[in-house]
């Protein structure tokens, strides 16, 4: 490119700012748009590959095959023995176990406990997990079972700047023990679902009647394999190895129904509890697409619009044939006016990601950064390959047009038939992309308001639940003594314990109920211990029958043993499950086999998980001292400042059991957090989406500008025949129309099976309507209409006899 | 049929004011073929534009019969050309993307009285196609026509309604003698059928062909004579 040739093309934008501004800043809408969701997509797929060698580390999942059962599918948890039966049978195993986590233990300091990341984990956890340590040795800490190792900020939490080694921690898991701290390791990143800050030595825990029962799950095991094959040979003798081990608690043949699984570590941020494709996977895929569809979208119209207008240069191409230019410097030249700006306009994307990151970050709970090493190469690229996309055309076909038949022709060359049809096909394409995204947002937003509105069985406002009452740690009767004090609180309605409440107890239950006359072990059901007043707590709609009746000694199933008749209440998805006709049916029906339970009531079902994840069919027993059970939630209905209640409630715990982490909040906090990632979703969706069609109304906007020039004489002729106004706006916006309209087309199947397989992902959803298909459409022309209409409308008053003079 | 009383139009750009025309009145009446000659930049085209209505006065009346079309509003202005006036442009001015026939069409496009249905509409397109002897190409694209065939099909074009007036400007100017002289014999023919033509021309043949001649200067008419029988 010579001196003339950047003048030209920098007079060129500079002479057609707003084609210039938007053409440029279209592409690096698009840009920006794709560089920060690919970091999301970046981001959400190197989960755990920060650990050195974590292609050789193996999650053991527990399988359950129990179809119809809450418990049916994975879990990355397993029996808390399970790594000692595998050493027996497997010596030479490499592993390690990880019991606790994300706020699962506490640091307890001048008697008042905080919830912490802490895990217990085996002295062979550094056989397993290479975590990067930045002081003391931490394979020696974890083989002493007073030592701890701890992670540089929450050593920076408790001991300041001073050095933490050697330094005692009073930290609670189970039960508090005092740890001297003998190693830091480095923070654990924000792509790791391993959320640890306070690693202490595992315990051993044979005390406990379920460490070795094969059904039950604890912890997290992993296993060390050198090679992939070597981890697929081990777990193919796994299921004989279940076989052979849970004779005892399961009966032959266990695997049928409950065998453990290995899953390569980095998998599992992404695995299915059902299996097939997760969820978070999904939502990483779509947001990845629209990202790539977006800057597609940008190319596609940078090039059109290059290619089009460069249509309108053919004279000057043939003036500077005339004036000596060969076929390389014409081709140099389009080439590299085309990389120059495509440059421009990924520095501007590169500029508007990173401007616009601290928001995206902020809608999506996100913590990204631009990593330059790898996004600068890769917009390096991105200029080479779009560059030559937008310059290939105008380079190659315009250098070869005979300068002598250009400069005699009265109108330039801009592609003829083909070239319309070829642009009217790209906008069919980008709107297509449009109109898709448009009803994606649509469904997305009615979906998340949905679950945030919808009827759950209950009152979900003024509600607070308090789950550290479950606590091992607090003695029954200061359970019983806290309730009563919350009980006095003013602004307290009813206060009741329970197994399960919004946002769930953290346990889970279930068997198998026995039907009368139907062999087998019967359908399974959940059940849900509960205490006096939970459902009046809860406001549960009753169906059928009654509800518990504390003067009923049958009600009360602590006074009975197991295999005397009690009653039990179960909810309307237990009907179905235990084959009653009807709600009404079930009553005073007694099922259960040996351990026989009479259904007194049916109430309506009650969603505290969840709205992705099923209701289960439950059943209700009744506790007259639930007190005395592990773990009972408490449930509390008030009225007023939920802040000044949670506040009263943490002043009773503090004065009453400061050495358990208080743990309590509002049922609509809890429930919240289910919606979170959806919501973050949601709003990184309708961000993508918005800025696409943007975009594509950018690409409309050039394409409608440069066809209406292209049509100034046309117009003038049509005018001189006796077009009115509104004919010629007609005639321009028609133009328009009908590729969007086509559009339709191709957006509407492919939302529907995106949003269908999308929805499919969530228990409690909304129906597929076809308004958002109609909606989205009416505003896709809506839109188009108003990109063209002020063109239409300019060209349409232009005067005749001007249009007919213009070339 | 015509008449124009004191018609000034004047151009602005940036600083400089330019006078087209100064105080036209003319004249024409039904069935009448005027010839408008003159140096080039002198206002002919402008004057006819006038007459188009594609170009209004700065001043001054134009009667239509008894309308005067000063009071027109663009959309009454628009109507009023599709239902009254044909025009012939010197670079024929057909669209490139439409077939000739299609191109033809278009003149009844804006019309809503003309033709009636469809049928009725391509009966006279292919009239006055055959009228100009232009029908055998109607299915090609104008540029894969020849000039002189080009001009025919914009002469059909300008007649497929029937128009009271027809307006050419400089119609042989980009044609050779002998589709020139096609091109002005299909005019006259249409004067002798009873068709209102007004003309620019350069050429002072052409010209003569016309039963009057006005000649023009600097924005102004210098002459104004009927051609001797």
């Amino acid at each position: 490119m010579n001196r003339f040739a950047l003048l030209s093309l920098y007079r060129s934008l500079s002479r057609h700012k707003l084609y210039a501004a938007l053409n440029i800043g279209g592409l690096a809408v698009g840009i920006a748009v794709f560089l920060v969701l690919g970091l999301y997509v970046r981001f959400e797929t190197s989960f755990e590959r920060w650990l050195p060698d974590h292609d050789k580390v193996y999650v053991v999942q527990t399988v359950w095959n129990l179809p119809g059962s809450p418990f049916n599918g994975r879990e990355p948890q397993t029996m808390g023995g399970l790594l000692e039966q595998l050493r027996e049978d497997f010596p030479g195993t490499v592993g390690t176990r990880i019991w606790g986590g994300e706020g699962a233990g506490s640091v307890l300091r001048r008697g008042v406990a905080t919830k912490e990341d802490v895990a217990e984990v085996d002295p062979s956890f550094f056989d397993v997990f290479d975590l990067p340590m930045v002081s003391g040795d931490g394979r020696r800490a974890l083989a002493d079972p007073s030592g701890a190792i701890i992670s540089e900020s929450l050593a920076r939490k408790y001991f300041g700047t001073s050095d933490p080694i050697g330094q005692t921690i009073t930290a609670s898991y189970e039960e508090p023990r005092n740890y001297r701290i003998r190693g830091v390791f480095r923070d654990i990143p924000d792509n790791s679902d391993i959320k640890v800050s306070l690693l202490l030595p595992l315990r051993k825990n044979v005390e406990r009647d379920s460490w070795y029962h094969w059904g039950s799950t604890h912890l997290s095991t992993y296993l060390r394999f050198e090679s992939p094959f070597t981890a697929r040979t081990y777990g193919q003798k796994l299921s004989a190895f279940v076989d052979r081990r849970a004779l005892k608690d399961s009966g032959p043949n266990a695997s049928k129904t409950e065998t453990i699984a290995l899953l390569p570590l980095a998998e599992q941020h992404f695995a299915s509890p059902k299996g097939g494709l997760s969820s978070r996977k999904l939502t990483v895929l779509t947001l990845g697409l629209v990202g790539m569809l977006t800057l597609l979208i940008a190319i596609v119209n940078y090039v059109n619009l290059a290619t089009a207008r460069a249509g309108l240069r053919a004279r000057e191409v043939a003036m500077r044939k005339v004036l000596g230019a060969d076929r390389k410097a014409l081709v140099t030249q389009f080439l590299g006016e085309a990389m120059l700006t495509v440059g421009i306009a990924a520095l501007g994307g590169l500029i508007l990601a990173e401007l616009g990151l601290p928001l995206i970050n902020a809608a999506g709970g996100l913590s990204l950064a631009i990593p330059y090493a790898l996004v600068v190469p890769s917009l390096a690229a991105l200029v080479i390959m779009v560059g030559v996309l937008a310059g290939f055309y105008p380079a190659l076909m315009l250098s070869r047009f005979p300068a002598a038949a250009v400069l005699a022709s009265s109108r330039a060359p801009g592609g003829g038939r083909a070239g319309t049809r070829v642009r009217e096909a790209l906008v069919v394409f980008q709107f297509g992309l449009a109109i898709a995204f448009m009803i994606g947002t649509a469904i997305l937003l009615v979906q998340t308001r949905h679950v945030r509105q919808a009827d759950l069985g209950y009152q979900r406002d003024n509600l607070i639940i308090i789950r550290s009452i479950a606590d091992g740690n607090v003695p029954p009767a200061l359970r019983r003594a806290m309730v009563e004090a919350i009980r006095t609180l003013p602004g307290v309605q009813k206060i009741a314990l329970g197994g399960d409440g919004p946002g769930g107890s953290g346990t889970t239950n279930a068997d198998n109920v026995p039907l009368p006359g139907v062999p087998g072990d019967g359908p399974n059901l959940r059940w849900v211990d509960t205490g006096p007043g939970y459902f009046q707590v809860y406001g549960a709609r009753l169906v059928a029958g009654r509800m518990f009746d504390p003067a009923r000694r049958e009600d009360d199933h602590q006074l009975m043993d197991a295999s005397t008749n009690h009653n039990i209440i179960i909810n309307r998805l237990g009907v179905k499950q235990l084959r009653f006709a009807s709600p009404d049916a079930a009553i005073n029906k007694v099922v259960g086999g040996d351990r026989p339970r009479t259904i007194i009531g049916v109430v309506e079902n009650l969603r505290f998980d969840t709205p992705r994840n099923p209701i289960a069919p439950t059943y209700y027993y009744y506790s007259s001292d639930p007190a005395r059970n592990y773990p009972m939630i408490a449930n509390v209905r008030f009225s007023g400042d939920p802040r000044a209640m949670l506040s009263q409630i943490r002043g009773i715990w503090q004065r009453m059991v400061p050495q358990v982490p208080f743990e309590c909040d509002t049922a609509d906090n809890r429930l919240a957090r289910y919606y979170q990632a959806d919501e973050q979703t949601t709003r990184l969706f309708a961000i993508g989406a918005g800025l696409a069609v943007l975009i594509g109304c950018v690409g409309l906007w050039g394409l409608a500008s440069f066809n209406t020039q292209r049509r100034v004489k046309e117009i003038g002729i049509r005018k001189t025949l006796g077009a009115s106004g509104p004919d010629i706006v007609k005639l321009l916006v028609g133009q328009f129309l009908r590729p969007v309209l086509l559009a339709n087309l191709i957006a509407w199947p492919l939302a529907f099976v995106a949003m269908r397989t999308w929805l499919a992902g969530f228990d409690d959803r909304v129906a597929l309507s076809p308004l958002f298909f109609v909606g989205a459409s009416l505003l896709a022309t809506a839109i188009a209409v108003l990109t063209v209409l002020g063109q239409s409308l300019r060209a349409s008053r232009a005067a005749p006899a001007w249009a007919l003079r213009h070339d | 049929m015509i008449r124009l009383q004191g018609i000034q139009r004047r151009y602005v750009s940036d600083a400089v004011e330019t006078t087209a025309l100064h105080d036209i009145d003319l004249h024409v009446a039904a069935g009448e073929f005027v010839a408008i000659m003159g140096p080039s930049g002198c206002g002919k085209s402008t004057l006819l534009n006038t007459l188009g209505t594609v170009d209004r006065p700065t001043a001054g009346r134009y009667l239509f019969g008894d309308r005067d079309l000063a009071a027109l509003d663009e959309t009454e202005l628009a109507k009023f050309r599709g239902a009254t006036l044909g025009f012939v442009f010197q670079s024929f001015n057909l669209i490139d993307e439409l077939t000739i026939e299609e191109n033809v069409a278009l003149g009844l496009a804006y019309r809503k009285e003309a033709g009636g249905q469809n049928g009725g509409r391509r009966a006279r397109v292919a009239a006055a196609m055959d009228k100009v002897g232009i029908a055998h190409r109607a299915r090609h694209y104008p540029h894969q026509l020849s000039g002189g065939q080009q001009q025919r099909a914009a002469i059909a074009r300008a007649i497929v309604g029937d128009p009271k007036l027809i307006l050419a400007d400089e119609p042989t100017g980009n044609l050779d003698t002998a589709n020139g002289e096609q091109v002005m014999n299909i005019l006259t023919g249409l004067n002798d059928e009873g068709a209102t033509i007004v003309m620019v021309t350069h050429s002072p043949s052409h010209a003569d062909l016309a039963k009057r001649r006005i000649d023009m200067l600097d924005g102004r008419i210098v002459a104004n004579a009927m051609r001797a029988i």
